[in-house]
């Protein structure tokens, strides 16, 4: 007997998602840094940018970020095709919001907008600063790259500080639903854990979604 | 009481299938949600029109013969019910009641409200037994089983295979179903000889069946009669995960 792909394809989505989980804490903590004075933030941050681009190990973990991401996708899309052959003719009235949060029933449009979003912001840094696309990036009196200007130039741009804010709603909605339906899918099934799984998604929710929506905003503030 | 039925009207399996509007003016709120249709039927019968195909047994809710999405919701308005527990008390005077049959690729419709259910059927006699002789009626106690575990068992052995789970599910996943199955046996030491195949080869109809992926939107245990709690498909994923690393 084959692999089901009722299960493979959604232990994949949950296996990548639960690591991307994990991936998104790193990198709200080292945004914080961004939430310091400029005079601690700017050496801080510049050196922090350093270490990951000349760690081996970071190397390895960003191609794994890169596959993470590819793979999330590429079975999503397989699951949604397939879910929604099995259910090709939709009612004429449907009250779904009585027995379900809007969030569950909408984890493909959700994923495309954080799809759209994580696009943008690869646009806005890695293709400058690792790719060397566009204008070159400055170095700081330390002699590190100045990733810290590159965001703070950004962020002066209101258009940028409200679309990266307004981003981290479907974010926060998606990590909400995606976190504890991961749990589940990777066969945790205990009932009092369940419970918890989900408070502690919701809380996960609200730190990534607030922390990742307001640090443009006091950026651009700063 | 005055309604107007809006019943989804199909003559067959090819057939497109439309709705019509019926509107019904003598009910009490104390009839059933079946015998307003019954009702509704006698009047088209006398009218030499044809009568409205719905499915039902037992109309005590314990069957799972019945089932009809109502204004949107399956099984009606309220959570944990079987359409034929559902009464006209529940609907106000003068009300629209749209009546639909389960939408699922795997349950194609016979006629009007009436779908083919029998892919339940083929999950089921892939593994939803044990395979032993019975004989008579063993000794009481030849198997200790204790009470906790026997009352685990019989939560997922309730369900009565309605088929509201995958009526409700937008990814008409048949998740919920199956897991009660397989989990009803799994538990009591019965059914644990035969345990990895039966999870391995029932999902595997379930696959071949057509139905969707789980996505843990948690509509199905809402609107199982039964209350079938959704962890059942996290046990189930557990059962699949193991029965693969065992290798059986």
């Amino acid at each position: 007997m084959t692999t089901n792909p009722l299960f493979f394809r959604k232990t994949a989505i949950a296996l990548t998602g639960l690591f991307l989980c994990l991936f998104l804490i790193v990198h709200l903590s080292a945004n914080c840094i961004l939430l310091l004075p400029k005079e601690l933030a700017i050496p801080a941050y510049n050196s922090y940018s350093t270490l990951l681009r000349e760690s081996p190990l970071i190397k390895i973990v960003a191609y794994l970020l890169y596959a993470a991401i590819l793979l999330h996708v590429f079975y999503a899309l397989l699951v949604t095709l397939r879910n929604r052959k099995a259910k090709p003719v939709r009612y004429a009235v449907n009250h779904a919001g009585e027995n379900s949060s809007w969030a569950s029933r909408n984890m493909g449009v959700l994923g495309t907008l954080i799809l759209i979003f994580i696009v943008i912001h690869l646009a806005n840094f890695w293709a400058r600063i690792k790719l060397g696309l566009g204008e070159a990036v400055p170095s700081d009196p330390n002699g590190n790259l100045d990733v810290y200007s590159v965001t703070y130039e950004l962020f002066q741009n209101a258009w940028f500080v409200a679309f990266y804010a307004l981003m981290a709603i479907p974010l926060a909605w998606h990590l909400h639903h995606g976190l504890k339906s991961g749990f589940k899918t990777l066969g945790f099934y205990h009932q009092g854990g369940l419970r918890i799984i989900a408070r502690i998604s919701l809380i996960y929710a609200w730190i990534m979604g607030l922390g990742f929506g307001i640090i443009p905003i006091v950026v651009f503030f700063k | 009481m005055q309604v107007t039925f809006k019943i989804w009207r199909q003559n067959g399996p090819k057939d497109k299938g439309k709705f019509e509007s019926y509107p019904v003016d003598d009910l009490t709120d104390d009839m059933s949600f079946l015998e307003a249709l019954d009702h509704l039927n006698e009047r088209l019968v006398v009218a030499g029109k044809q009568v409205i195909a719905f499915e039902y047994d037992c109309r005590e809710g314990i069957c799972g013969q019945c089932g009809i999405f109502i204004n949107g919701r399956a099984h009606g308005p309220h959570d944990h019910m079987t359409t034929c527990q559902l009464h006209m008390r529940s609907f106000k005077d003068g009300d629209t009641i749209v009546v639909e049959p389960w939408r699922a690729a795997s349950f194609p419709i016979i006629k009007d409200l009436v779908v083919d259910r029998s892919a339940f059927d083929r999950i089921i006699e892939k593994g939803a037994y044990i395979s032993s002789q019975t004989g008579t009626a063993p000794e009481a106690n030849a198997i200790l089983i204790p009470k906790s575990v026997a009352d685990k068992a019989m939560d997922a052995a309730a369900c009565i295979g309605c088929g509201a789970c995958v009526a409700t599910c937008k990814n008409s996943s048949a998740a919920l179903f199956t897991a009660a199955k397989i989990n009803h046996l799994n538990r009591l030491p019965q059914g644990k000889a035969e345990q990895h195949t039966r999870v391995k080869e029932m999902t595997w109809q379930m696959n071949l069946e057509g139905f969707g992926s789980c996505t843990f939107t948690g509509a199905c245990e809402v609107e199982c009669p039964e209350g079938i709690s959704i962890s059942n498909i996290a046990e189930l994923n557990a059962r699949l995960l193991k029965s693969k690393i065992s290798g059986s």
